[in-house]
């Protein structure tokens, strides 16, 4: 009993002096044991507190502290000197662990070390990347054989890879290394030139880094080499691509575009801008074959006329383009028309070429490209309307003239949406009475009369809708003025031939009320002539029709006997008082006559105009409006 | 530096975390370096041997919560030198079965757990930082010894000081707290500054030189490394206030470490 309190108290003992794997009843229980155990086996106490890891510094002395009272000195003498022989044993048997440990480690390392060093071999030798180790005067250590390769000498070791720098390079590559070499960057990758042993040059992507040694001193350079000759070959046949013309091999649109620039601020230019007269005809009538060997004939004889310091490109299908520093611009036209009319044989066939030429000669100096080349077309297109081989210098005034009317049709829908479209109402004059026959509906657009306002909308595409617009807001008009005489409209060209005509003027006259009898409609006599049935069927309606644009040629007078027409409309200006048209004009309206139709006068100018037409027997007049 | 019974070209001349645990253990298993860094160390804070062994008595008793709450699978991450009382002589003697997968880094510590586990089947070290659980995880399944689809108790008992908060601890955790199933446990403990902040830093100052800096966290910043799971009773506490297995004259005040074992929700 009492060696159980004892084994309590040298269980709170000890406890804190080091740390026993055991809770606390487990300690006591071992304790106890050792106590019985103490009187006759002192050592094997020792040993199992240390197997037990009673091994703290103060450990001992609290044990000692604790059980001298108990079991005298002798035996705790006896237990201490066991207990520190079980301590060296313990000490001996983890330093033997340790130590065990420490050797499979550093075999490991060194297996480690071994299959890496052998990994390093096999990229070194086998690597498609040339490699050296060079100590810091460039002197190779090692380098491998494809480095050797790459720069077509034998071995390198001891040769200086600095030697193999393009001159170029050298200096900024030793810096490189430099900074290197002072910590200053990990590693520096960079695509250089070096020269092999021959003297050609190779592309290269060189990546240069450091090699420490095993104290962590920086002891060598390692320099990666990727021959990329083949590449950069490819990469400029690339960049050749992509600022040439594949077929003539000239520059392309882009590259004109920046060398235009360059030379645009250097000092006055002139730009030429060519356009091949009837290329398609060649393409079309010999194939693409011939036509694509025409424009590389064109582009080497274009090359033969084009000064020093000049560029040539091809910019499109059959449109090339010259810029030259500004000279004498009839003498170039001259020598490029000469230069093409020389007959080509292409595929046996001798073909002469011309060109049509737009010129912008010494533009001013901060004018933008864009708008050079926008110029440049614009006057190509003034010689394209003049006819074949002719040229044109730019004109700024005639350009804007264009500019003006293509604005003006970008903004007829516009237009037509918001409501600024009218119609204005000219009367029609009995000619023999000068009484009111009827009144004509004609567009009006701002300044522009209807002749040009519907010239536009065919342009534009909006001629259908307009016209049918027109109809319709006239025929409510006249429904609503049931005293005002008989409603004229003519249509335009686009609408005479639409496949609906008919019903729509039905439809429309249905809608507003308008009846059938004071409706008069002008088609336009050219889409009648083409073969539409639209006036036969309109008559057969009960609409009285009639023709715009008659003039009394065979085939106008041949409708009349075959459509049952009205009357035509004629537009001309009275001819001089001495001109035999005066006669002949009698005669045509003689013939409408005949053949059963009126003539009626469109655009008449003045009241002596009237008077000529109603002498010539016209039956009728609309009168321009002021 | 010469020590007979050292093999040559080993570098014993870089004192280790691991090795000074041992020595301040009362353990053979170290050198001089170790010893000298550890004097450094006893002079910051002279309750060190009572921490290095407040701490060792702790993860006893985590493994042991952990068995009697049905683990029988253990990762320990940081297990340094096998020393006095390891996990596997733990759990193996509450439950033969008990498998144990031990994570260290440093190379002697790993060479010696292997000679330690050369015979045990259940236990073994894999060699992986564990601040990099991606790696950690994908040695541990090829180990064959945890199945991850039962509970596991992840340890780390007196090593996550080491975890710089450049390696994002918190992403740490949650990474292995994600790999194991429900009722996972994780047993935890690290030096803290909220108990002898002085002596605290005078560790930190200590450790500075070392291969193992150590960054202590507060009970805050440890309470917040165990989002996903829930703290058991006591909570985060001193060391040898941690369920203690009977009346001891330790002072919670001076015990260096926090300790909390959580469950995994």
């Amino acid at each position: 009993m009492q060696h159980d309190d004892l084994a309590k108290a040298w269980a709170r003992a000890i406890s804190a002096t080091a740390y026993v794997p055991l809770s606390p009843a487990e300690l006591e229980a071992l304790l106890r044991e050792l106590l019985d155990l103490l009187p006759k086996d002192p050592e094997t106490v020792a040993r199992r507190l240390v197997e037990a890891h009673v091994v703290g510094p103060e450990s001992l002395r609290r044990t000692i502290d604790l059980l001298l009272p108990v079991f005298g000195p002798e035996l705790l003498a006896n237990l201490s000197s066991c207990y520190a022989f079980a301590m060296r044993q313990d000490a001996f048997d983890q330093q033997e662990q340790i130590k065990l440990a420490l050797l499979a480690s550093k075999r490991h390392a060194e297996r480690t070390l071994k299959v890496s060093e052998a990994r390093f071999r096999e990229v070194f030798t086998s690597s498609a990347l040339g490699i050296a180790i060079t100590d810091f005067s460039g002197i190779c250590v090692e380098a491998n054989d494809t480095l050797a390769e790459i720069v077509g000498h034998g071995s390198l070791v001891g040769r200086s890879l600095f030697d193999f720098f393009h001159p170029a390079d050298a200096q900024h590559l030793h810096l490189a290394y430099r900074k290197v070499r002072e910590g200053l960057v990990d590693r520096f990758r960079e695509q250089r030139k070096l020269i092999r042993h021959d003297g050609e040059p190779v592309w290269v992507y060189l990546a240069g880094s450091l090699l420490h040694d095993a104290d962590g001193v920086p002891a060598h350079h390692v320099t990666m080499i990727e021959d990329i000759s083949e590449l950069h070959l490819l990469q400029k046949n690339l960049d050749h691509q992509l600022l040439h013309d594949l077929l003539t091999g000239l520059s392309n649109r882009q590259r004109f575009v920046t060398q235009l620039e360059k030379l645009h601020l250097r000092g006055p230019i002139t730009l030429y801008h060519l356009d091949l007269d009837s290329f398609a005809v060649v393409n079309n009538g010999l194939g693409h074959d011939a036509g694509d060997k025409l424009l590389r004939e064109v582009a080497r004889r274009l090359n033969n006329v084009v000064p020093a310091g000049a560029v040539l490109a091809r910019i499109g299908g059959d449109e090339f383009a010259i810029v030259s520093p500004a000279g004498n611009v009839p003498e170039m036209v001259a020598l490029i028309q000469e230069e093409l009319t020389e007959p080509t044989f292409v595929d046996g066939h001798g073909i002469a070429l011309s060109a049509s030429i737009g010129v912008v000669d010494r533009p001013a100096l901060g004018t933008p490209i864009p708008e050079l080349l926008r110029a440049a077309n614009s006057a190509l297109r003034e010689a394209k309307a003049r006819g074949k081989r002719q040229w044109a210098l730019y004109d700024a005034h005639a350009d804007a003239l264009r500019r003006d009317h293509h604005s003006l049709a970008a903004a007829m829908p516009g237009a037509v949406e918001s409501g600024e479209l009218e119609i204005a109402y000219e009367p029609v004059l009995n000619l023999a009475t000068r009484s009111p026959l009827g009144l004509h509906a004609r567009l009006r657009w701002g300044t522009l009369h209807h002749a040009q306002t519907l010239a536009l909308a065919e342009e534009t595409g909006l001629s259908l809708p307009i016209g049918q617009w027109l109809l319709r807001e006239a025929c409510r008009y006249a429904a609503e003025h049931p005293d005002a005489p008989m409603l004229h409209v003519t249509l335009s060209a686009l609408q005479s031939r639409d496949e609906d005509l008919v019903g729509h003027v039905k439809r429309t006259l249905d809608e507003t009320g308008l009846p059938p009898s004071r409706l008069r409609v002008a088609l336009n006599i050219g889409s009648v002539v083409a073969g539409d049935d639209n006036v036969q069927v309109l008559a057969d309606s009960g609409i009285a029709t009639g023709l715009d644009g008659f003039r009394g040629g065979y085939d106008h007078l041949e409708l009349l006997a075959e459509l049952p027409v009205r009357a035509v409309l004629v537009r001309a200006p009275v001819p001089a008082p001495d001109s035999v048209l005066h006669k002949a004009i009698r005669d045509m309206v003689t013939a409408v006559h005949a053949l059963g139709a009126k003539v009626v006068v469109d655009d008449v100018a003045s009241a002596a105009d009237a008077d000529w037409w109603a002498a010539a027997g016209a039956d009728a007049a609309c009168l321009r409006a002021v | 530096m010469t020590l007979s019974w050292v093999p040559e070209g080993v570098d014993t001349g870089l004192p280790s975390a691991a090795r000074l645990y041992d020595y301040l253990l009362g353990g053979g298993h170290n050198f001089a370096a170790d010893r000298a860094l550890a004097e450094k160390f006893l002079k910051a804070q002279p309750n060190a041997r009572t921490i290095a062994r407040l701490n060792r008595a702790f993860l006893r008793r985590a493994v042991l919560f952990l068995i009697d709450n049905g683990i029988r699978q253990f990762l320990d991450l940081g297990s340094g030198i096998p020393t006095v009382g390891n996990v596997h002589e733990i759990a193996q003697k509450a439950d033969p079965d008990a498998r144990v997968v031990y994570v260290d880094f440093e190379d002697v510590a790993v060479a010696h757990s292997r000679l330690i586990l050369e015979h045990d089947d259940r236990a073994t070290i894999i060699q992986e930082d564990m601040t990099e659980p991606e790696a950690v995880l994908e040695a541990a399944r090829k180990s064959g010894l945890i199945d991850f689809s039962q509970p596991v108790g992840v340890l780390t008992v007196g090593v996550f000081h080491f975890v710089s908060p450049e390696r994002d601890p918190a992403r740490v955790i949650a990474a292995y707290r994600d790999a194991v199933a429900p009722g996972s446990y994780l047993a935890f403990s690290q030096f803290t500054q909220d108990l002898q902040p002085e002596e605290m830093a005078g560790i930190v100052e200590v450790m500075k030189k070392s291969m193992n800096p150590m960054y202590p966290r507060t009970k805050a910043e440890i309470s917040g490394l165990f989002s996903g799971f829930d703290i058991v009773e006591p909570g985060v506490v001193p060391l040898p206030l941690w369920r203690p297995e009977g009346p001891n004259d330790d002072d919670p005040a001076k015990a260096g470490i926090f300790a909390a074992v959580g469950r995994k929700r």
